[in-house]
């Protein structure tokens, strides 16, 4: 655009841009959800939102020349849960993501494209937060959940050691690079054709 | 008076946004997030059942008829399928009847709030909370966008069908190219067009943006908030007890 040079704050077109992309992820991230109700699914979730999250991701990035938006998408997207029903723990978690999401592509100056792949690796960490309640309060999460039936809950347990919890951050970490060269392949082929980017 | 014109066109809603707000966070704590457990059964009960009263109110009798018809079969599954069946099909059965139990109110509830409040509505209740734009506008652009979403998504999806590529088709592979991409970029394409117009009416702009709605309390206001004040109330004496 041609008002780059405003300054650092945000302005209501970025606060849109955010709109328009979170709603696409949200979305993204609600359809993969839906298959959360398979045991084994429910863990690869946050790599599936990493994957295929990473396509609108990548796009969104090209928009980010400011500090803050990527903090600021997390967040909502952390509040999102909140209201989706996974407790309050994805909240600061998702804070927190957004934070290392926004320092990681703010040493890229926001637009290399090096820092933008490690971005859409970092970014999805946020869908971690989810499973913090299934860690931290164990016993409270299974016994809320003991009408899923024991095979439910059976299955559920043996993917979930404590450990697990970092296997998957870094298990979504990767499927987010994965999710980010997808989308820096698909940017090239379709968006930037389209005339979006 | 120049505003009444304005606002008496519009219906006014029961709830005031704010209230709605209120409601969604309970719903998402205590019935999706099943806090407080078995003690808080029947306040659970109540807050299942209030959608379906509000929905009335707003005269979504449609919706609230589909719902509570999806109810009563899920009652009916349970009480009489469910004990006679076993094994992977009982497993099934009951995560089905979960799911449904606990996200119909809070989804019916989302119907309810996202149907009777006006974007202008929302922003008005979260500038009167003190929240700021940066969480506010994205939002607002969010809840505009999702049924656009929807809109896009099936056109894309007849559009794609005709070529084969669907979850059962020959070129199910091909779903995430030709399906999620013309979606992002339809709807990439439609936010721009949205910005523009926003900008336009001067969001850009920062000066404090002034709001044509009126927002305030009523009685049934108070009575949602008695309601989940005692609930909480109750919670708590249940915590210490």
């Amino acid at each position: 655009m041609s008002k780059q040079e405003s300054g650092n704050k945000l302005n209501g077109r970025d606060f849109i841009n955010i709109g328009i992309y979170t709603a696409i992820y949200f979305v993204i991230a609600m359809a993969l959800a839906m298959t959360g109700l398979i045991p084994i699914f429910l863990i690869l979730l946050s790599s599936m939102i990493g994957i295929i999250g990473g396509i609108p991701f990548m796009l969104f990035l090209t928009k980010v020349k400011k500090p803050g938006m990527l903090l600021i998408m997390s967040l909502i997207m952390g509040i999102l849960m909140f209201v989706t029903g996974m407790t309050w723990m994805p909240i600061p978690f998702s804070i927190l993501t957004g934070i290392i999401a926004e320092l990681v592509y703010r040493s890229g100056g926001y637009k290399s494209m090096k820092a933008a792949i490690l971005t859409a690796g970092a970014f999805p960490l946020w869908s971690c937060g989810n499973y913090l309640p299934l860690f931290l309060q164990r016993e409270q999460y299974f016994a809320d959940r003991t009408s899923y039936g024991q095979e439910y809950i059976d299955a559920v347990m043996k993917f979930t050691p404590n450990w697990m919890f970092f296997v998957l951050l870094i298990a979504t970490f990767v499927c987010g690079i994965i999710g980010g060269f997808l989308g820096k392949a698909l940017l090239k082929k379709h968006f930037e054709r389209a005339g979006i980017v | 008076m120049s505003e009444d014109t304005w606002t008496s066109s519009k219906k006014k809603s029961l709830l005031d946004p704010r209230t709605k707000l209120l409601l969604i966070f309970v719903e998402a704590v205590l019935v999706l997030a099943t806090t407080g457990g078995e003690h808080l059964f029947w306040f659970r009960v109540v807050f299942a059942m209030l959608p379906f009263l509000l929905l009335l109110t707003a005269k979504r009798y449609k919706t609230c008829f589909i719902g509570l018809l999806v109810l009563g079969v899920i009652y009916f599954l349970e009480y009489t399928v469910f004990p006679y069946v076993n094994g992977a099909i009982a497993g099934i059965l009951l995560i089905i009847i979960m799911i449904i139990n606990r996200f119909l109110p809070a989804y019916l509830m989302g119907v309810y709030v996202m149907g009777s409040t006006t974007v202008s509505e929302f922003k008005a209740a979260m500038d009167k909370l003190y929240v700021p734009d940066a969480l506010t506008i994205p939002m607002c652009v969010m809840f505009r966008l999702f049924p656009t979403i929807k809109e896009e998504n099936d056109s894309i999806r007849a559009a794609m069908k005709m070529r084969g590529i669907r979850f059962c088709g020959r070129k199910a592979g091909k779903m995430l190219e030709y399906r999620v991409v013309p979606m992002i970029t339809c709807t990439a394409k439609i936010g721009e067009e949205l910005s523009a117009s926003a900008l336009t009416r001067g969001l850009g702009k920062e000066k404090k943006r002034t709001n044509i709605c009126h927002i305030g309390f009523g009685w049934a206001d108070i009575v949602i908030f008695l309601l989940v004040a005692a609930t909480l109330v109750y919670w708590i004496l249940g915590v210490f007890a």
